[in-house]
């Protein structure tokens, strides 16, 4: 052998000054966004998430389509229901109809979907273009809200993923606009949520569809008192509030942005088509009528073609943080440190956090990107947040890009997020839309499913961390961190605890997660909330829950499905099959 | 075959060869492996390429990583080498200090040593501590940095010997598998059945309580007894809350002496190689963690010696049946069965952090290569009765009465202040002083001072009469750790 002929220091100095001139031949680390350009970045040090395609081999076949009106949409909601804690999924079709598919994954292996018939008429199916799972009338069965493109429909869900129209005996009028958003909540007091519902163009009005956006509705539970056993009769949802003026919203979401324990309404605004408009925010104080936050007030004019809208509270502060999706860059919005007490005085901090993702990471495709869904998740369950956002030309618009794949955004030190995408495997060169970001196999690792337009939608399982970021073989996948999955639960009503706070503390490090209901693009997802809890074996859980109340602490161990009932002493484990 | 190149590879000692891979391995880390002379400051001359040890180690493999592990038990780490954590505190997940020590070194919020067996040493390295070796135990999240003795910032803890630990974790590893198996058959009944289903958990004997499963597999936690809800049996630290050698030895090696491995500290987790800024990076690597943990795990475990003294052989024997007459044996049981000698390495249950089976190829030491295996005693089925002297299971060992063992002020790891897992006797008399805190010199007093579950038996005990205590004592004084 030659490693013979030479001593030990001088072959090892060759070997070193071999290896130290190939670090010095590399470039220095640059972001991501520039990689387009022909630089080569290094594979970011945390781990990259395996994410396996694999839509028609678990039964899916769904693609959404149609004309003009459903450029926008293309959503899915992501919920149990059949009572076995595995998501399922209802997807929108566009001029398709939309379809439900039951989760049959075995835990920790292939996605598994098998698609049901809802027995619902085809005029309900037609025409959607999003849906969002909540239970309104707390019978335990997760209801649907479904947006369309003409009379929204409010589907009462029953045992066995059984569904009946339920628009008339909630004395709800869908109406006919072109509905492209929903966000709920519970006002305080009120056995029933607040519904919201986000309008685009408003396609009858004279000069559409320039500057024709339609009103956004609100509709409030009609005040009924609770029976004997505490629970509520039947709400009714007669009476509408226009949330005037309507700018084409693309998204809207309820969210207590500045810990007063009564959340407002967000909703980003499409200014393709709007004039003068601009981002909103609603004050909705329980029982008074819904009123814009005004410059006055703090709030800055922001326009951009809002897509999309991701809460998370990256900082753990206890004031949330927003991805708003857009044409070109996305934006990060952090409330400024210097706002005045309940002035949403906003900063935009997404060049910082290097959460731009203006233009397409892949390829050579230099124009900008067109985001949509975006959602926060820990897909590699380091303990960092992570960023997805849906992404793909609205048609064939030539100033943006046309191969515009998915981003994942993978959150590392210092709050800095780094682009993975590619290596994760999801820079398919399909046009994304909505999305649902959850755990479907149960393995306590973040799946994925992306509606895109015109093309079946894309579902990957994540199979672990790559041990070679550049690996393509599956076998290779390991472990990644520890994590937890939580289910919150309330007796009588708002049964899911829609509006609380999971705090979840290792050591000194504290993750927070809302349940909410509304946001990403057209898509919601109700059901196990994910945390990634990295090196941390042991957490500890404190829930604030919707009225205010803060739960005892619960202490639990890593790598467990943990329900929370309001009240109980401990945590109770769940075990998948 | 992996063997065989191994073993061709150390016995011409072909150290260039080893080396070249480990610097490969350590990146621009080896630049400093270049610089090694004989007068080096460093301990670590070289990490150990944990791919150099893979599958079923052969007696020479197996053998060449435990001396590798000794030198690096026994070895007084440098700065050189990485000591020190000036940005990091001793917590076991990684977390930053806000501002640097001014002394590297404390008794009190560590880095308290530079080496492991400068507290494990007695009777020899990887025994026990006598008081002065004494740790002070903070989870290092909220004041990390006291510099007081006061018991509310830290337990203060005697240090524990480690002879027979590798049969002890592959005890918990088997009780573990059983009581998980346990579980998931009882889901798999009550999902069946539509019915709850409750499930008595019983492992070796020993008795950890009941769940009770929904048939939607809701778990009900509340009767569990001893165990961490996870049922995982974490036989290490006097609490029992660390699940394996390789978590422990990692928890240590940057508590004790600020040596951060880059398994749970590394670029991985924390995005720096560096994390605890000491300008020393990847301080140990994997293969480094193992050869500890393969030295640790092949420690001969402490067999009772069969006094010279006729008298003390008489005393003995009366007390070895006094031992479970008064009720000992009810927690300190004498022995376990063990059905396989083959430690995987990294193990099963291991969380992330510390490194996991499927991770890495790994590699399984086969104890049963150690001769000190041969002596120990098969039960009827064939299983190697491990002579421990304990049950691995928490119990509540102080009261308002008795309270002396509860000396502590803080709980650790969701264990409360007053419950410890038993002590396994195997060794205890090489090891005083005794208690948590070894501050009970006599084994006679730490007897008396337990309280809580143990009141019956510590009454048992007090009734006895002076001689039956005494013969009591000289059994317990048989179970040594041979030098």
């Amino acid at each position: 052998m030659s490693t013979r002929k030479f001593p030990l220091k001088i072959h090892l100095k060759i070997l070193c000054a071999a290896l130290l001139g190939a670090f010095a031949a590399h470039p220095a680390p640059v972001r991501i966004a520039f990689a387009a350009e022909g630089e080569t970045a290094p594979p970011p040090p945390m781990d990259i998430p395996y994410m396996h395609e694999e839509a028609m081999a678990a039964g899916i076949d769904h693609a959404y389509r149609g004309g003009w009106e459903f450029f926008v949409g293309g959503g899915v909601a992501s919920f149990d229901c059949n009572g076995d804690r595995r998501p399922d999924l209802f997807l929108a079709g566009g001029t398709e109809p939309a379809a439900l598919y039951v989760n049959r994954s075995p835990t920790g292996g292939a996605l598994k979907f098998e698609q049901k018939d809802t027995g619902l008429p085809q005029r309900d199916l037609t025409n959607v273009s999003g849906a969002y799972p909540i239970d309104i009338d707390n019978d335990g069965h997760l209801d649907l809200v479904v947006l369309r493109v003409g009379e929204n429909r409010i589907l009462k869900g029953g045992p066995d993923c059984t569904f009946t129209q339920a628009n008339r005996l909630l004395s709800f009028d869908g109406g006919r606009a072109w509905t492209t958003a929903f966000a709920a909540e519970f006002e305080q007091g009120m056995p029933f949520p607040t519904l919201a519902f986000g309008n685009y163009v408003d396609r009858a009005a004279p000069g559409s569809p320039w500057g024709t956006c339609h009103d956004n509705d609100l509709f409030r539970p009609q005040k009924r008192e609770l029976t004997e056993d505490g629970k509520a009769a039947m709400p009714a949802y007669s009476e509408r509030t226009a949330l005037s003026p309507g700018y084409c919203a693309l998204s809207i979401l309820f969210t207590d942005w500045h810990r007063s324990g009564t959340p407002d309404l967000r909703i980003t605004n499409d200014r393709q088509y709007y004039r003068g408009g601009e981002e909103q925010l609603w004050r909705v104080e329980p029982g008074r009528p819904p009123r814009l936050f005004t410059r006055s007030e703090g709030w800055r004019s922001v326009q951009i073609w809002g897509m999309g809208i991701a809460e998370a509270d990256l900082d753990a502060d206890g004031y949330p943080e927003y991805a708003l999706t857009s044409m070109g860059d996305t934006k990060m919005q952090t409330l400024d440190e210097d706002a005045e007490e309940g002035r949403p005085v906003y900063r935009d901090i997404a060049f910082e956090h290097g959460a731009t993702a203006h233009r397409p990471y892949a390829g050579n495709d230099l124009r900008p990107s067109t985001g949509w869904h975006a959602g926060f998740e820990d897909f590699n369950n380091d303990g960092k947040l992570d960023l997805f956002i849906a992404k793909g030309n609205v048609e064939q618009m030539p100033e943006f890009a046309a191969f515009d794949p998915d981003n994942l955004l993978l959150g590392g030190l210092g709050g800095k997020f780094t682009e993975a995408g590619h290596l994760a495997g999801i820079d398919l060169p399909t046009r994304g839309r909505g999305a649902a970001l959850a755990d479907f196999n149960m393995d306590g690792m973040v799946d994925l499913l992306v509606v895109n337009r015109e093309h079946n939608v894309s579902l990957f399982r994540n199979l672990g961390a790559k041990s070679d970021p550049q690996s393509s073989d599956p076998s290779r996948a390991r472990p990644m961190g520890n994590w937890l999955e939580i289910e919150l639960a309330q007796k009588n009503v708002n049964l899911d605890a829609i509006g609380a706070t999971i705090s979840v503390k290792t050591g000194n490090t504290t993750r927070v997660r809302k349940v909410q209901v509304g946001g990403g693009h057209a898509s919601g997802h109700l059901g196990f909330v994910h945390v990634g809890l990295g090196v941390s074996e042991r957490a500890e859980i404190r829930v604030h829950w919707p009225d205010g109340t803060w739960s005892a602490p619960y202490r639990v161990f890593a790598n467990n499905f943990v329900r929370i009932e309001r009240g109980s002493e401990r945590a109770r484990y769940w075990l998948p099959e | 075959m992996r063997h065989e190149r191994f073993r061709s590879a150390g016995k011409a000692l072909t150290m260039p060869a080893v080396t070249m891979l480990a610097a490969i391995a350590m990146g621009p880390a080896c630049a400093i492996a270049a610089e090694v002379e004989p007068w080096s400051e460093r301990a670590i001359a070289v990490h150990i390429d944990a791919s150099q040890y893979t599958g079923t180690l052969d007696a020479v493999a197996l053998g060449h990583l435990r001396d590798r592990g000794e030198h690096l038990f026994t070895a007084k780490f440098t700065t050189e080498d990485g000591l020190g954590r000036p940005m990091a505190t001793q917590a076991i997940t990684p977390v930053k200090r806000k501002r640097p020590v001014q002394d590297g070194f404390s008794r009190t919020a560590g880095m308290d040593a530079n080496a492991c067996s400068s507290c494990h040493n007695e009777p020899s390295p990887g025994g026990a501590g006598n008081f002065s070796a004494n740790v002070f135990v903070s989870e290092g999240f909220t004041n990390a940095d006291f510099d007081s003795l006061d018991p509310q910032f830290s337990n203060e803890r005697n240090t524990n010997h480690l002879f027979g630990a590798g049969l002890i974790e592959l005890l918990a590893r088997e009780m573990t598998a059983d009581l998980q198996r346990l579980r998931a058959e009882a889901v798999r009944q009550a999902r069946q059945s539509g019915e709850a289903v409750r499930v008595a958990l019983v492992s070796k004997g020993i008795d950890f309580g009941q769940l009770t499963i929904e048939p939607d597999g809701m778990v009900d936690l509340s009767g569990l007894d001893g165990v961490d809800t996870d049922l995982v049996i974490r036989p290490f630290s006097q609490k029992g809350v660390m699940t394996s050698l390789r978590q422990f030895t990692i928890n240590a090696m940057n508590d004790h002496h600020g040596m951060q491995a880059a398994e749970r500290y590394g670029a991985r987790w924390t995005g720096e190689n560096d994390f605890d800024e000491d300008g020393k990076a990847d301080e140990l690597m994997p293969g480094d963690i193992s050869a500890l943990v393969a030295w640790q795990a092949g420690l001969k475990p402490p067999v009772p010696k069969v006094p010279d003294d006729s008298r003390w052989r008489a005393a003995a024997a009366r007390g070895d049946v006094l031992f479970d007459q008064v009720g000992c044996n009810a927690c300190h049981v004498r022995a376990l069965p063990l059905n396989s000698l083959k430690f995987a390495d990294p193990g099963p249950f291991d969380a992330a952090g510390t490194l996991r089976t499927g991770e890495v190829e790994g590699a399984i030491y086969d104890l049963a290569l150690l001769e000190w295996t041969a002596a120990l005693p098969r039960n009827a089925e064939g299983a190697v009765m491990v002579p421990l002297f304990g049950d691995l299971k928490r119990h509540r060992i102080a009261d308002a009465r008795i309270a002396a063992l509860g000396n502590e002020l803080l709980a650790q790891r969701f264990v409360d202040r007053d419950v410890f897992q038993t002590t396994e006797l195997w060794g205890i008399a090489s090891t005083a002083p005794y208690g948590h805190r070894g501050n009970l010199t006599t084994l006679d007093e730490v007897i008396r001072a337990h309280g809580g579950d143990a009141t019956p038996v510590t009454k048992a005990y007090e009734g006895l009469a002076e001689a039956d205590r005494s013969a009591l004592i000289a059994f317990l004084k048989t179970l040594v750790i041979e030098p």
